[in-house]
């Protein structure tokens, strides 16, 4: 048992984003931590807090319980609320190398912004007159407006990062050009040339392609394809096209896919929202031809089915004389797309087939010195938070290489694993947050952005079913195998082990009653480790003695709570948020007397579902206990106040 | 193990009357598991001590510490240094671990704030039960494992007597009967047989105070009083 494996979410996020600290910073209500965190590996937040494919998510320990956290959400979440404290810091350049890279989408701007903030000077080229790729070319507003993009873009821009847009490589410029004057280029020139099926009628006019078409789209065009509208394909490209052309005034569009909704790419969330909109689907349908004079008017479709191929797989093969025809004004093929390289013709980088650039490693080198490459052009098409994870690869690679350091190692992470049963159903359930929507009539009138973000309340809430994995109970050498810990337990994670008691990382729930309790000092739970609690309990202390030095109050609180409006707060009450109050001990109560507080309040909530079991229980205790101790002073235990605070019900 | 119980607050109080600088040590064995004297109670103690001081509008300067085991002699070296620095040591370990503290620290006084009961067992969740009372000639085999020495308040060796109803004693409500408890242990092991047999008078001789055991790595220095307290065979 490694206490220091990962949570899950983290594991298997592509930047290995601290989820954990950021959901519980959402959690007691300090945004500013929040976004602080996000930031740390991704310029991205309000994209990914939209689009991105959230494996976290299907990673969720949460899930076990009932259902994931919605970490994209939250994310989404801070990086709305935080839109006007932009912190553009703009940092010096330390090293005299330049890097050009070629392509401003999300691979290549993540990489020019971590370059940035290591020291260097980065240029951007970008071929189109806006950056973003992708993300505003591709994605439709309603799923992600433009100016939430250029938020993100412009904080980048800000920290330094030169852009010069309307430049495309192979004609305004080649990569022996960028060679003489940037030490290093990095191309992340994406991935968009569209594939097409092999079926006759491919070249009538009204067949045309998903990429171009959103392009046009996000342009301001407004192309109204015809009534019927058949579009090919299963992933997030094909809902795109197929919603856009309902909201173009289409009013029968079918979405074609081969397999079926188990193994679309676009996941089964996006599926229902288009169908909510209106769009249908037939599922192992494939096209054979496209039909029509002087321009598409019908799609000629087969049926397909799976048949074991007697191995363990799966073969999908049609089915005889199945068909049938379809009909269509415009089809949209959104079969997938490749990189364009053939562009780059006076450097020879070795182009794999479908046209991607091969590279050596992970990191991104190409067969040339100090030419990496990154993204899509890479990978084929992947989600945004691969492309930003492969320009961080990159920006670390070329920094090492210019610096001479070993290239990084890049080692599997230990993960914690899924929790036991017995602790799951141990868990009160509460489902998801519902993220709020346009109602489905309004939305296919107009490109506004369809989900409208969490409020205030809803984020909390949310962020609260997050169980901190990993964040639990720590057991020094100071163990007196006492086995206290074992008994008070209220999700039985402790054991006895050979020497000293043995808490599972993995399991426990953190909720710090088995610290409070421990008679050799010798358990530190990690979501609020002794330090924490002790330096927050002290600089209260010591600016209420500043502040009111005439006398002061000291109040405990759970952080989790929304603060009331009016809290009816003195200027001579300073207060201290605890992760749930059930992890108090005496000791803690009774230093504030110790030091001059005239009296100690304990906020207590009013939640009886708090997702730390038993702390009820043993705040009614320990409160009781260091009472005992006040009256054995001879001190007046009605100093010692247990209140409660109107929770969450 | 050990089980001690803190004295009253009152009466540490007034032991550490004259004192300002104290030190007070906890043990991390015994009083540890029985929830008394460990780490956590040492802070408790002191706070309230700094607690009480300040409401007398006395000085005081309160140290904390916890060692190992406070019946160890090696383990009380290793405070010395600190301990200097004290008038006084107000131990929370059993009696056993204030006489090895002054054994070892001598010019400082050691002071008990335990009162230590008996040598007993975990009984489930924060109680402890005495077990055993020490007698230096364990009976039990012939008894199915329970002591009828420590859990009679007779300490009848040939129960049960008269006083006993529906399986508890006359004493008190909520102590079982301990004879019953010997019967029905008897009986699970099919050895109610035994039980006719009459157990002698014990020979209490075998539990002469102060015991003493001598195990066969015994030290040399053990025995020599000088030889444990250096300050004092130089004050001579």
């Amino acid at each position: 048992m490694n206490i220091n494996a990962m949570p899950p979410c983290q594991a298997a996020c592509p930047i290995q984003t601290d989820v954990r600290g950021y959901i519980a910073a959402i959690a007691k209500g300090d945004v500013k931590e929040a976004i602080r965190i996000i930031r740390q590996v991704n310029p991205f937040p309000s994209v990914c807090g939209r689009i991105c494919t959230r494996t976290c998510e299907s990673a969720c320990r949460r899930g076990q319980v009932d259902e994931p956290i919605a970490i994209a959400s939250l994310k989404r979440f801070a990086s709305d609320q935080t839109r006007e404290l932009k912190e553009a810091s703009k940092t010096g350049t330390y090293y005299t190398e330049k890097i050009a890279v070629v392509g401003g989408g999300p691979s290549g701007l993540t990489a020019a912004h971590d370059l940035a903030l290591l020291g260097y000077s980065v240029t951007v080229f970008e071929a189109h007159d806006e950056l973003g790729g992708m993300m505003i070319r591709g994605v439709p507003e309603y799923r992600l407006p433009k100016h939430v993009v250029k938020d993100d873009i412009d904080l980048i821009l800000s920290i330094g990062v030169e852009a010069k847009t309307g430049m495309k490589l192979g004609m305004d410029f080649t990569i022996d050009d960028l060679l003489k004057e940037y030490r290093a280029v990095f191309l992340a020139l994406g991935s968009e040339r569209s594939l097409f099926p092999k079926c006759k009628g491919v070249e009538q006019p009204g067949v045309i392609t998903a990429v171009e078409f959103l392009q046009q789209v996000s342009q301001g065009q407004r192309p109204y394809l015809g009534k019927h509208v058949v579009i090919i394909g299963g992933g997030h490209t094909a809902l795109d096209a197929a919603r856009t052309c309902i909201r173009l005034g289409s009013t029968d569009v079918t979405v074609v896919y081969r397999r079926t909704l188990n193994e679309m790419p676009a996941g089964k969330i996006e599926v229902e929202e288009a169908e909510s909109e209106g769009v249908k689907f037939r599922y192992l349908t494939a096209p054979v031809e496209f039909l029509g004079k002087g321009k598409v008017e019908k799609v000629r479709c087969i049926e397909m089915r799976f048949v074991a191929d007697g191995s363990r797989r799966r073969r999908l093969v049609s089915v005889e004389d199945s068909e049938f025809e379809i009909m269509a004004d415009a089809v949209v093929l959104a079969i997938g797309y490749n990189p364009k390289t053939d562009d780059i013709k006076d450097i020879e980088i070795i182009s794999g087939k479908r046209g991607t650039i091969v590279v050596k490693d992970e990191s991104g080198a190409t067969n040339i010195k100090g030419v990496f490459a990154g993204g899509d052009v890479v990978s084929g098409p992947m989600s945004v938070i691969d492309a930003i994870a492969s320009g961080k690869r990159a920006a670390e690679a070329i920094h090492r290489s210019l610096r001479n350091l070993p290239q990084k190692e890049l080692d599997e992470p230990s993960v914690l694993k899924p929790l036991d049963e017995k602790i799951v159903s141990l868990i009160d359930k509460a489902g998801r947050q519902k993220m709020p929507a346009l109602p489905a009539d309004d939305r296919i009138k107009n490109f506004e952005e369809v989900n409208l973000g969490y409020g205030k309340e809803q984020a909390s809430i949310e962020a609260w079913r997050c169980l901190n994995c990993g964040s639990g109970a720590v057991v020094s050498d100071d163990c007196a195998a006492c086995l206290n810990c074992v008994i008070v337990c209220p999700y039985g994670v402790p054991t006895p082990g050979e020497q000293k008691a043995q808490i599972d990382i993995s399991q426990c729930q953190a909720c710090g009653i088995c610290a409070a309790e421990c008679p050799a000092s010798a358990i530190d739970v990690r979501l609020e480790t002794k330090e924490e609690g002790r330096n927050k309990l002290d600089e209260a202390i010591a600016a209420a003695k500043k502040a009111a030095p005439d006398g002061f109050n000291i109040e405990f609180f759970c952080e989790y709570q929304q603060p009331e409006e009016n809290s009816g707060e003195k200027a001579d009450t300073f207060r201290v948020g605890k992760p749930c109050l059930g992890r108090i001990d005496i000791a803690q109560l009774l230093r504030p007397f110790e030091e001059g507080s005239r009296t100690v309040r304990i906020n207590k909530c009013k939640r009886h579902d708090c997702r730390f079991k038993d702390c009820e229980q043993w705040i009614v205790k320990h409160v009781q206990a260091a009472k005992n101790i006040l009256r054995e002073l001879g001190m007046d235990t009605e100093r010692l106040k247990l209140t409660e605070e109107p929770g969450n019900n | 193990m050990v089980v001690a119980e803190i004295k009253p607050l009152k009466e540490i109080k007034e032991m550490v009357k004259k004192f300002r600088k104290i030190l007070v040590l906890g043990c991390g064995d015994c009083v540890s598991v029985c929830l008394s004297g460990g780490k956590k109670q040492v802070e408790l103690l002191s706070m309230a001590l700094r607690m009480a001081k300040k409401l007398d509008a006395d000085e005081a300067n309160i140290g904390e510490q916890t060692i190992l085991r406070q019946c160890e002699p090696k383990f009380i070296e290793l405070i010395r240094d600190e301990a200097s620095r004290y008038d006084v040591i107000v131990s929370m370990a059993c009696g056993a671990g204030v006489q090895a503290l002054v054994d070892v620290i001598g010019n400082i006084p050691v002071l008990p704030a335990m009162n230590t009961k008996f040598i007993g067992a975990a009984n489930g969740a924060g109680d402890f039960l005495e077990m055993c009372s020490a007698c230096g000639e364990c009976l039990i085999s012939q008894t199915g494992g329970i002591c009828p020495v420590t859990r009679c308040p007779k300490g009848l060796l040939n129960g049960p007597c008269g006083g006993s109803r529906n399986g508890k004693c006359e004493a008190g409500p909520d102590i079982p009967c301990a004879w019953i408890l010997i019967y029905d242990r008897m009986k699970e092991l099919g050895r109610l047989e035994d039980l006719k047999n009459i157990i002698e008078v014990k020979d209490w001789s075998k539990n002469q105070r102060p015991g003493r055991y001598e195990t066969a790595i015994k030290e040399e220095t053990g025995t020599d009083p000088e030889k444990k307290r250096p300050d004092k065979a130089a004050a001579k």
